[in-house]
């Protein structure tokens, strides 16, 4: 029996091995200065260093789990309330929802383009409220894509994340025995009631399912940071690929180390939000 | 079972990868045979994309007579110097003899990455007869101060000129102190592409130049003290302006092409760029309004000669020669310099042409925002070692950005 | 009417980015703060007039995206099948450890995966882009899969081993159709993302690697908004043509076999 198991894993687990596996090995390697190019060939621990002085890196951290935690948190919520929205709207009237699959067809770039096409200070929204006299010159228009906060990333990440959570949450909501909710109403439980302990149970693994996802993609992600990103802080990714693609060969460990790190986090976040997401769902029991 | 497929698809893989560089035999022909060793070739030419003009031309006419006139085909890929020159820095770690780009667009502190590391193939411009024919050794012997012993062919010259909207600004400043008057007169109107962008970085150095008493200082050689000394009084004139500036300095357009943007929607008042004609192809394109024009300081504007060269490991260096002397040709020069193509000014020397030649290139017309060239050369400052510049971007990053 | 607001914020979210689109496309020079732009198409006749690297860089994105999908259908059929029919020690860390590719950013794996593939050759070339593409998009293609044979069960297998089936038969006739839907979806998935990447196949590709994407990104940042608009339409355009054609394919192999 197992030996039928593993054969029947091994077209995976030979390509899982042989790429992700080894590309993951060979970025520790050379953060630890092994197979370097102008290495000495000996394992230390010194590229890590200066990481966790500089406070530039720091910064660039910290602006990428606030963009990636409010993109998140935001596709996530605007997601479950398009859905609930949707739900309530009679079937053939649902079909409007197709729509938003506009958002996961286009290319992240392309979002990141609509985005400045929009919201820069001589963009389209800019433009309306111009000829419509709420402001009278480009400089009045609030700064949205240059505030330091990565406010433009954030609204590029809702405009992929949005439909994302949708699709996600939808397929459930859709898929949801309407009777439970009548049940509940029948016992005599109002619509928020109803909706916090008969509907939202069933649909938070597949809200958290979306917030993992949106969180890690956003927070190493590279195209929509390289034409939304600011000078400073920069993003982790633009970051590595700063030291990577433009800078000396020698700096590249560093590169691997802050890549290393990256992959760590991304790894036990991925593992331990499940057992954070079960103490919130037992803490919302107790409600 | 699977395994066996896997292992013998891996060995077919590594099995193309031992081709024997054709180096010597290449540097020993004499160059009709190379054209001959090249015909029906493809040759893979790298170089920066972000000018649909600039690609544009090089996909039509270069393309097309380099097919006619020799059977090559040209292939661009766009690729900026700094990636190209890295990639080639990893193949050479990694002893890829044979890689995948033939010929290359670079200069400046790029060419001296690639010449200290070794990735680059040559001499070979002293093969190539438009080069003895229509061109001055002195003057492209040294890029960015760097010498460059046979390893680039010139292909072009470019100056750094000020562009603004004579709409807007009715009298641009003719000075550096004129500039900073303007820039605290109008806040949020001038910014200026991040270095280590190509355009950030000739700001960068244009400001140092002018506020630290000219270029002659720096000409011999990379003189460390000397640039501690000076440095800081760039710094401080930067900072001085830097709540005046766009986003009150505090990010900074991320290159060259974002620049422009801002300054043709009209975000901020003047723009700048290392290519004279730049505006004018602009205005053509219909992405600038057609009052801009360009301008220089009276303190002087960079100019520098832009080169192609051939990595350690092109598979066609026989094709890449060949292409790199068409593009050192008179006509390939011409078409060049006509805005509508690309407007850069031509690295040959025009005075070794003949009469019917000269005049055609006196009468290309680069339209009403460019400069006229005597004023341009009027104005041209050379380029210094590189090793200046490197300490200009790190201490840009540490001074203005605090990273 | 009470759906309105619904209406009108998924309108401005998803309609008006496509008109904003297509007027910019229509309008290179447009500018603050016209409302109306000039209409020019410069271009539609620049791409008119070379048509070729558009097209190669469109080709080839389609072709390699398409070999993605079949790459990750080959890789993870068999071992869906294994995962949604039996059960052993630590499957749920296993399950997890196999989705892993597509959480984690692509850059940690990519980078180091890029010097292996200089060394073996596979660096700047075509299946190299395929095998890391499908490396971040197998895991969508498997969830699919393991959905799909989870709700068909095994009973229709048994059965018609039972009645004497090849196991090949078995897998053609009987559980190929009915994972269709699944495949299908696992597909769209798989190809959207294949399509939509830049970052790995510029890394992998190293520029020898034609993509629709690295034909896109230069004009995106460029003052050249025109062009920009245009291919960013074309992008948009391609899926959902090809999705149209999915689902009219199935619907139509689904007429023929007269399944419900």
């Amino acid at each position: 029996m197992k030996r039928g198991i593993i054969h029947g894993l091994l077209p995976l687990l030979l390509p899982y091995c042989a790429l992700f596996c080894a590309g993951l090995a060979l970025t520790l390697a050379q953060s630890l200065g092994l197979f370097l190019p102008l290495g000495s060939g000996e394992i230390t621990l010194e590229h890590y260093q200066p990481l966790i002085q500089d406070q530039g890196i720091r910064q660039s951290l910290g602006l990428s789990l606030f963009v990636a935690f409010f993109s998140a948190a935001g596709s996530v919520l605007g997601g479950t309330i398009l859905a609930l929205a949707l739900w309530r709207m009679p079937p053939p009237l649902r079909r409007v929802g197709v729509v938003s699959k506009v958002g996961l067809i286009l290319p992240h770039v392309a979002v990141a383009f609509l985005v400045l096409l929009m919201l820069s200070r001589t963009g389209l929204v800019s433009s309306v409220l111009f000829q419509t006299g709420i402001i009278s010159s480009p400089e009045e228009f609030p700064n949205i894509l240059h505030t330091g906060s990565g406010l433009g990333m954030i609204l590029a990440f809702l405009l992929k994340g949005v439909p994302f959570a949708l699709l996600l949450i939808g397929t459930v909501l859709f898929g949801f025995d309407i009777r439970l909710v009548q049940t509940a109403h029948m016992l005599g439980a109002g619509p928020l009631r109803t909706f916090w302990s008969v509907t939202l149970p069933r649909l938070l693994p597949a809200m958290h399912s979306a917030f993992i996802i949106l969180f890690l993609y956003a927070f190493g992600s590279f195209d929509i940071p390289f034409v939304l990103g600011e000078s400073h802080p920069g993003m982790l990714s633009i970051r590595v690929f700063d030291i990577f693609f433009q800078r000396d060969l020698s700096q590249r460990p560093e590169a691997m180390a802050i890549l290393t790190l990256m992959f760590v986090f991304a790894a036990l976040f991925a593992m331990l939000y499940n057992r954070f997401a079960a103490y919130l769902d037992g803490w919302r029991r107790k409600l | 079972m699977r395994v066996i497929i896997f292992l013998s698809l891996f060995l077919a893989l590594t099995a193309g990868c031992s081709e024997a560089p054709q180096e010597e035999s290449v540097l020993q022909q004499d160059y009709a045979s190379l054209e001959n060793l090249a015909r029906g070739s493809e040759v893979r030419w790298h170089m920066w994309g972000g000018s649909a003009q600039i690609n544009q031309w090089v996909d039509t006419y270069v393309a097309a007579e380099m097919k006619r006139l020799y059977d090559i085909s040209v292939v661009r890929v766009p690729m900026d110097a700094p990636v190209f020159v890295n990639k080639l820095l990893t193949e050479k770690a990694a002893n890829k003899d044979t890689g995948t780009m033939d010929l290359l667009w670079i200069n400046g502190e790029n060419f001296k990455n690639a010449m200290q590391a070794g990735v680059l193939f040559g001499p070979f411009t002293d093969r190539l007869p438009n080069f003895a024919a229509w061109y001055d050794t002195q003057k492209s012997a040294h890029d960015f101060g760097y010498p460059v012993d046979g390893f680039e062919a010139p292909y072009g010259r470019a100056q750094f000129v000020f562009e603004y909207d004579t709409d807007r600004t009715p009298s641009p400043p003719a000075t550096l102190a004129e500039l900073a008057d303007w820039i605290k007169a109008h806040p949020g109107r001038f910014t200026y592409p991040q270095p280590p962008d190509f355009t950030g970085s000739a700001f960068l150095r244009q400001i140092f130049y002018a506020t630290t008493g000219g270029h002659e200082q720096y000409l011999s050689g990379f003189n460390p003290e000397l640039y501690a000394k000076n440095a800081p009084q760039t710094f401080s004139w930067l900072i001085d302006l830097k709540p005046y500036l766009w986003q009150e300095g505090r990010t900074y357009p991320k290159d060259a092409a974002a620049l422009d943007t801002l300054f043709a929607r009209g975000e901020i008042d003047m723009g700048m760029s290392y290519h004279p004609a730049h505006a004018q192809m602009k205005i053509l394109e219909k992405t600038y309004p057609e009052t801009v024009r360009t301008f220089v300081l009276a303190e002087g504007a960079i100019f520098n000669t832009h080169f192609t060269a051939i990595p350690f490991n092109a598979p066609n260096k026989a094709g890449a020669m060949v292409l790199a002397n068409f593009l050192m040709s008179p006509e390939a020069q011409l078409s060049k310099f006509k805005p509508e193509n690309w407007g850069d000014m031509p690295a040959l020397e025009v005075a070794k042409l003949d009469e019917a030649q000269r005049q055609t290139f006196d009468a290309v017309d680069l339209g009403a925002a460019t400069l006229g060239a005597d004023e341009l050369s009027a104005a041209a400052v050379p380029e210094i070692t590189s090793e200046y510049l490197e300490l200009l971007e790190r201490d840009w990053d540490k001074i203005i950005l605090g990273h | 009417m009470r759906h309105a607001p619904t209406i009108i914020v998924l309108a401005l979210m998803f309609l008006l980015p496509i008109v904003v689109l297509v007027l910019q496309a229509g309008a290179p020079g447009w500018r603050f703060p016209e409302l109306w732009p000039e209409l020019s198409l410069d271009g539609l006749h620049f791409l008119a007039a070379r048509p070729r690297p558009f097209l190669t860089a469109l080709a080839n994105s389609l072709g390699y995206s398409l070999a993605t999908v079949a790459l990750t259908l080959a890789m993870t059929i068999l071992p869906a099948k294994t995962l949604a029919f039996t059960s052993f020690r630590g499957k749920n860390l296993l399950e997890g450890l196999l989705l892993l590719p597509a959480l984690v950013p692509a850059m940690t794996f990519s980078m180091g995966l890029h010097f292996i593939f200089i060394k073996i050759g596979l660096a700047d070339t075509t299946p190299g882009v395929i095998l890391v593409l499908a490396m971040i998009s197998y895991p969508y293609m498997l969830r699919a899969l393991t959905t799909g044979y989870t709700l068909m069960g095994r009973e229709y297998a048994v059965c018609a081993r039972n009645l004497g089936a090849s196991k090949r038969r078995v897998f053609l006739e009987v559980e190929l159709p009915q994972l269709l839907p699944a495949m299908a979806a696992g597909a769209s998935v798989v190809f959207l993302v294949a399509f939509s990447e830049y970052f790995l196949v510029f890394l992998i590709g190293g520029g020898s690697v034609a993509s629709f994407t690295g034909y896109l990104f230069p004009l995106i940042t460029s003052s050249n908004r025109g062009l920009g608009a245009l291919i960013t339409l074309v992008f948009l355009a391609v899926p959902i043509v090809l999705f149209i054609a999915l689902e009219l394919g199935l619907y139509r192999y689904h007429r023929k076999r007269w399944m419900r």
